[in-house]
C-alpha cells in the first residue's frame, strides 16, 4: 500500500514527459495529451523507460488534461484520461520484471488560468475541471492523484479539495517555488504548508522551475516546516535557450549525485521534471538505491496564512484586528445592509496600514445574509490585502463557505468547551485546515478559577484530537472578565493565560478590552493589561489597531523582550514623534505645526484646490464650529471644486491634481455629513447613477475615477464593478429606477459587450441614459453603439450628469 | 530626472506642461513602494521567421496576418517571442489605492506602466546584446493591438511562451492579460543594422493624442 510507505522507505518517481513527445514528432501548438488515444504506443514506451530505469511511480499523460485546457473535437477527455491510466499500467506489465509494487499517479497540471478576484476563473469552475478528470481518472484505475507545477495557492486548494471530495485516492501536491522560495503569486514555504497539510495532503513538495542544485535550499525551508513526506521532483537545471529550443544541462551523473544529496537532506519521494529522462531516473535509482528515507519529523509550527502572507505564533505577539465587527458599530452595521464593501474594505486596508497581522472578519447582522455577504467580504479582502483573515462567526453554515472559498489556511473564531460547538466546528476544521480560537466556556458556563478554564483547554484539545487535529491549530482564549464586577477577573485570567501555557503547550488569544467595561480612560487599563497578559504568555491579542495605547504596550514589549531586532520597528515609529517634540520645546514650530498654522490661514477652497486632505479635514472641523455644514458647501466646497474642474477643462490642471482635489473634498464632506446626520438632516442628493465596467472587461480605474468626482458632485453612486453582465446592470437599473448609467471599456474586445448593454437597457429602461468612457471609445463609436453621451474625460461626465438631473 | 518618471509624468497627461510640486513628490512615493512590491517576471524563445508578403508572417509554422507587422520585420529571418510582468500584487495595490486614495490609485497606474516600459526595455537590451554576438540586430517590440496586428493573436503568442507556467500570465475569457501590467510582444532579429528606429509614438499615426511624446 504506497500510504503505508510514505515517508518510511524511498519512492521513486519518473522523469520528464513533454521534451521527450517532442523528440518523437509532437508539434508545437498539438496536445501532448492527444496522443493516448492516437500514438499510445510511442506514450507507453516512454513510461516502460521509466520503469526499467527503476520508477516506482509513474505519471500519467494528462498535466494539461482539464476541460479548461484540453479542447479536441476527436479526443473526448474521458477517453484521453481512462487510456492514460491503462497506458501507465500497460507499460508497468511490459517493463517492471521485478515484481515490485508500482503506482499510477494521475498527473494533474495548472488550468492556465488565473482564479478570481484577481483573474476571472471561478474556484468552483476550477474545482469542477479538477473533479471531472480526477474522478475519470479514479474510475479507470489510478493509484494516486499527484498535483504538480502549481503557483498559485488558490488554484492548488481548488484541485486538493476535488481530489479529497470526489475521489478516496492518495493526494500528492508540488509547486513551483523560485530561488527566492516564492510562488509567482507571492506565496512562500511556509504559507504553502500550512494550506496544503491543513487540506490533509499525503505528500508535498516542489518541481520544476529549477535544477536540484538550486531546490536544496527550498528544500531545507520545506523540512522546517513540514511534518509531512517531501517530494521533490527539479528540472535537468536551468532551462536555457539554443537555436530557438529550450535545452536543460545537468547530465544525468550531476542529477543523480545531487538528487542523492536530496534524500539525505530528508525528501523521500524524488523525481524529475522538465528535461530529465530515463537516463537520469536510471542514474538517480541506481546511487539512490539502497539508501533510507529519513523519517518525517513532526512540527508545531501554528501557522495562518493568506496567498501570499503567512503568519506564525509564538514569539513575537501577534495583532489581529477587531474593527470589521458590527457589534457597536454603527457605520459598520449600515454599510452591511447597504451592501457597501467599500467601507468594509477601507476598515482592513487601513487596520493593515496601522500594524494590524490578521484581519477578525464578522458580519453577523440578523437581517442580513450572512453566508453570502461573508463569502463576498472575505473574497473582496483578499484582492486588497495579503494580510491572513480570521473568519468570525457563530453560523456554521458562514464558517464553512468561508473556509471553502478562502485562499490560504484561515483562523476560526471560535469553539468552545460545548459538545454542540466542537461537534460543528472540528469537522470543518479537520477539512478545510485552520487555526481555531477555543474559548474556555462550556455547559456550565465558565469556571471562575484558573485550573476551571484549564480543565476546558484541555477537554477542547482533547476532543480536537478525535479529529486529527493537533493542538499547534488550537489557541486557547482563557477569556477576560470586566474588573469593574468581578475584582479577580484580571487575576484569573493572568493566571490561566499561565497554565495553559505551561500544561498545554498551546498559543493563546485574548479579546483584551472586555477587561475594562465600565471604567473610566479605559485604554489605560487595557493597555497595562496587555502588557501583563503578554508576560504571561498572551501570544495574540484581538484587538483595536487604531488604539494608540494597545501599539504602545506592543511596540515597548518587543523591543524589551528581544523581539524587536534593534529595536528597528520601535525607533521607526517613535523616533519621529521625539524630533516633533523636541523641536516644539525648542520653539521651532513642527513640520505639522506649519502646516497647521499655514492651514490657519488658509481658506477651506484653497486647500481643496491644492488638494490638501489633512488639511481640508482639519480646517472643515473648525468651520463647522461657526457655520451651517450646507453653507460651507456653498460658499466653499463648490467653488473649489469649480476652479478645479474648469481648470482641468483648460489643461492647466492634470488629473492627479484633480483627483487629490477630489479626495480633499471627500475628507470635508465626511466630516460635514457627520454633522449632518447628528443633527438629524440629511446630505441632499442629486440622484442615482449606476457604474459599471462592462462584460469581459477587467480594467476599472477610469470607472473609479468618474465615481470619486461624481460623488464629490453630491451624486449618489451604485458601483457594481467590473466585468459586470448586462442582466445585471439591467436589474440594478429597474429595480432602482435609474435614469443615468455610466459604462466602461477600455479595449475593442469588449465595446461588442457595451453595445449589448446599451441595447438591453433600451429594451427595459427606455428612459435610462447611457453615458460610456474609456480608451478604445471616441464620440463616433459611441453612437454607432447607441450610447448617448461619450464622455472624453471624467470631468465630461460629471457636467453630462448634471444636464440629465437638472 | 529618471526616465520611468518622465514616462509615469507623460501618462498621467502632462504633455508639454511642467508637474507640479504636489504631483512629483507623490510620483516619486509611488515609485518606492512600487519598487517594494513588483515581482516583475520575464521570458522569451526565439524562433525562424518567413515574411511571406506584405501581410503575412509565419513564426514556426504559425501564421500572423498583418501589414504594419510584415513592415516591421522587413529583412528579419528570426523572430523573438516575448512576455512580461510586473505580477498581481501591483493589481492589488492599485485596487486598495482605488479604495482609499484615488490620485494615488491614478498615479500607482501610470508609474507601472513606465515601469513595465522600463523593465521591457531592460531585456530587450539583454536580449540584444546577446544577439549582437552572433551579428543580428534587434528591432523594435512589437505588440498585439499595435495596428493592424490583431490583439486575438495574443493568446497564441503566450501559449507558445507557457506564459501561464512560466511567468504566471494569464488571458482572461475577454481576452485580457491578468495581471494587468503585462506585456506580449515580438521582437524581429536581422543581420543588417537598421540606423535608425522609429518606435512607440512616433511609429503611431495618431498625432492628436494627448498622451503623444513630445519630440
Amino acid at each position: 500500500m504506497l500510504l503505508e510507505r510514505l515517508g518510511k522507505e524511498l519512492l521513486f518517481l519518473d522523469g520528464g514527459m513533454g521534451t521527450l513527445l517532442q523528440e518523437k514528432g509532437l508539434q508545437p501548438g498539438e496536445l501532448p495529451e492527444s496522443w493516448n488515444l492516437k500514438r499510445p504506443e510511442e506514450v507507453i514506451a516512454i513510461h516502460q523507460n521509466y520503469f526499467e530505469a527503476g520508477s516506482d511511480i509513474v505519471l500519467t499523460n494528462t498535466f494539461g488534461a482539464n476541460a479548461l485546457k484540453f479542447h479536441s473535437e476527436d479526443c473526448p477527455l474521458q477517453e484521453v484520461v481512462a487510456r492514460a491510466v491503462e497506458n501507465v499500467r500497460e507499460a508497468a506489465r511490459r517493463g517492471v520484471k521485478d515484481g515490485r509494487e508500482i503506482y499510477v499517479g494521475l498527473d494533474i497540471g495548472p488550468t492556465g488560468k488565473l482564479l478570481k478576484p484577481m483573474g476571472d476563473l471561478a474556484f468552483e469552475d476550477a474545482y469542477e475541471a479538477f473533479a471531472e478528470v480526477m474522478e475519470y481518472g479514479e474510475k479507470a484505475g489510478a493509484d494516486l492523484i499527484h498535483i504538480e507545477t502549481m503557483s498559485d495557492t488558490y488554484e492548488v486548494k481548488a484541485a486538493v479539495l476535488a481530489a479529497k471530495e470526489r475521489t478516496s485516492l492518495p493526494v500528492f501536491a508540488t509547486m513551483i517555488f523560485d530561488e527566492r522560495g516564492k510562488l509567482l503569486t507571492g506565496g512562500d514555504v511556509p504559507s504553502v504548508v500550512a494550506m496544503l497539510e491543513g487540506l490533509r495532503v499525503d505528500a508535498l513538495g516542489i518541481n520544476c522551475g529549477m535544477g536540484p542544485e538550486q531546490m536544496l535550499s527550498i528544500l531545507e525551508e520545506l523540512l522546517t516546516y513540514t511534518s509531512l513526506p517531501v517530494i521533490v521532483k527539479p528540472n535537468a537545471g536551468l532551462p536555457k535557450q539554443r537555436d530557438g529550443q529550450t535545452y536543460y544541462d545537468v547530465m544525468p551523473e550531476e542529477f543523480a549525485s545531487t538528487m542523492k544529496r536530496i534524500v539525505e537532506k530528508g525528501a523521500c519521494i524524488i523525481g524529475g521534471c522538465c528535461g530529465t529522462t530515463p537516463a537520469h531516473i536510471r542514474q538517480m535509482t541506481t546511487l539512490c538505491q539502497g539508501m533510507k528515507a529519513v523519517p518525517p519529523v513532526k512540527k508545531h509550527h501554528t501557522l495562518v496564512s493568506s496567498y501570499g502572507t503567512c503568519i506564525s505564533f509564538g514569539r513575537k505577539p501577534v495583532i489581529i484586528g477587531e474593527r470589521i465587527n458590527p457589534t457597536g458599530k454603527k457605520k459598520l452595521k449600515q454599510a452591511l445592509k447597504d451592501g457597501d464593501f467599500d467601507y468594509i474594505l477601507k476598515e482592513g486596508i487601513m487596520q493593515q496600514e496601522k500594524g494590524a497581522h490578521i484581519l477578525d472578519v464578522n458580519v453577523g447582522l440578523p437581517d442580513i445574509d450572512e453566508v453570502a455577504v461573508m463569502e463576498k467580504v472575505v473574497t473582496e479582502l483578499q484582492s486588497v490585502t495579503s494580510l491572513p483573515l480570521q473568519i468570525d462567526t457563530v453560523l456554521p453554515e458562514a464558517m464553512e463557505r468561508a473556509m471553502r472559498i478562502y485562499n490560504g489556511k484561515p483562523m476560526l473564531n471560535s469553539v468552545n468547551g460545548k459538545q454542540e460547538s466542537m461537534d460543528q466546528v472540528f469537522p470543518l476544521v479537520q477539512k478545510y485546515g485552520g487555526v481555531v480560537v477555543a474559548l474556555t466556556i462550556d455547559e456550565d458556563g465558565i469556571p471562575d478559577t484558573a485550573e476551571g478554564r484549564l480543565a476546558i483547554a484541555e477537554k477542547i484539545i482533547c476532543e480536537a484530537e478525535k479529529y486529527g487535529i493537533d493542538r499547534k491549530d488550537i489557541v486557547v482564549d482563557v477569556l477576560a472578565m470586566t474588573i469593574s464586577s468581578e475584582p479577580e477577573g484580571a487575576l484569573v485570567t493572568l493566571k490561566a493565560l499561565k497554565l495553559v501555557r505551561e500544561v498545554c503547550k498551546v498559543n493563546t488569544v485574548l479579546g483584551v478590552s472586555n477587561i475594562s467595561f465600565g471604567l473610566p480612560k479605559r485604554p489605560v487599563i487595557n493597555a497595562h493589561f496587555y502588557t501583563m497578559a503578554m508576560q504571561q504568555g498572551l501570544t495574540s491579542a484581538i484587538l483595536n489597531p487604531f488604539s494608540e495605547e494597545m501599539m504602545n504596550s506592543y511596540y515597548a514589549f518587543c523591543a524589551l523582550m528581544n523581539y524587536d531586532e534593534n529595536c528597528a520597528s520601535y525607533i521607526e515609529r517613535y523616533s519621529k514623534t521625539v524630533e516633533e517634540e523636541q523641536q516644539s520645546i525648542a520653539g521651532s514650530p513642527t513640520q505639522a505645526g506649519q502646516e497647521m498654522s499655514r492651514a490657519g490661514e488658509m481658506s477651506l477652497q484653497t486647500a481643496i484646490e491644492r488638494g490638501l486632505k489633512e488639511e481640508a479635514g482639519h480646517l472643515t472641523r473648525e468651520l463647522v464650529r461657526e457655520k451651517e455644514p450646507l453653507a460651507i458647501i456653498q460658499e466653499q466646497l463648490i467653488p473649489a471644486l469649480d476652479v478645479v474642474g474648469k481648470g482641468f477643462e483648460k489643461g492647466t490642471v492634470f488629473l492627479p491634481q484633480l483627483l487629490m482635489s477630489a479626495e480633499a473634498a471627500k475628507e470635508a464632506f465626511a466630516v460635514l455629513k457627520e454633522v449632518l446626520e447628528r443633527s438629524g438632516q440629511k446630505e441632499q442628493k442629486k440622484g442615482k447613477v449606476i457604474l459599471a465596467t462592462v462584460k469581459g472587461d477587467i480594467h476599472d480605474i477610469g470607472k473609479n475615477i468618474v465615481k470619486v468626482l461624481l460623488e464629490n458632485y453630491s451624486f449618489d453612486v451604485i458601483d457594481l464593478g467590473k466585468d459586470v453582465d448586462p442582466e445585471v446592470i439591467v436589474h440594478t437599473a429597474k429595480q432602482e429606477g435609474i435614469r443615468l448609467v455610466g459604462l466602461s471599456a477600455l479595449m475593442t474586445t469588449t465595446v461588442v459587450s457595451m453595445e449589448e448593454t446599451i441595447r438591453l437597457l433600451r429594451e427595459h429602461c427606455p428612459d435610462c441614459k447611457v453615458m460610456v468612457g474609456g480608451a478604445v471609445l471616441n464620440p463616433e463609436y459611441a453612437e454607432m453603439i447607441g450610447a448617448d453621451f461619450y464622455g472624453k474625460d471624467a470631468m465630461q461626465s460629471v457636467y453630462y450628469a448634471q444636464r440629465v438631473f437638472a | 530626472m529618471e526616465m520611468r518618471i518622465k514616462e509615469a509624468i507623460r501618462y498621467l497627461g502632462y504633455g508639454r506642461h511642467a508637474v507640479d510640486d504636489g504631483t512629483f513628490a507623490l510620483i516619486t512615493e509611488v515609485f518606492r513602494e512600487l519598487d517594494q512590491i513588483k515581482c516583475a517576471k520575464s521570458v522569451y524563445r526565439i524562433f525562424d521567421l518567413q515574411v511571406k508578403g506584405a501581410d503575412q508572417i509565419e513564426i514556426g509554422g504559425w501564421t500572423v496576418t498583418s501589414k504594419n507587422l510584415s513592415k516591421n520585420l522587413t529583412g528579419c529571418d528570426q523572430i523573438v517571442l516575448f512576455g512580461a510582468t510586473l505580477g498581481t500584487e501591483v493589481d492589488r495595490w492599485i485596487r486598495r489605492y482605488s479604495l482609499t486614495d484615488m490620485a494615488k490609485a491614478v498615479v500607482g497606474q501610470a508609474c507601472a506602466a513606465a515601469e513595465l516600459e522600463e523593465y521591457c526595455d531592460d531585456c530587450q537590451k539583454k536580449i540584444a546584446e546577446e544577439y549582437q554576438r552572433q551579428g543580428r540586430y534587434l528591432r523594435p517590440r512589437f505588440s498585439p493591438g499595435y495596428g493592424d496586428f490583431s490583439i486575438s493573436c495574443q493568446e497564441t503568442l503566450m501559449r507558445m511562451l507557457d506564459c501561464a507556467k512560466t511567468i504566471g500570465l494569464t488571458l482572461t475569457g475577454g481576452g485580457m492579460m491578468t495581471p494587468t501590467k503585462s506585456v506580449t510582444a515580438v521582437i524581429g532579429a536581422s543581420t543588417e543594422q537598421q540606423p535608425c528606429h522609429i518606435k512607440g509614438c512616433e511609429a503611431c499615426e495618431k498625432k492628436d493624442c494627448l498622451y503623444r511624446r513630445s519630440s
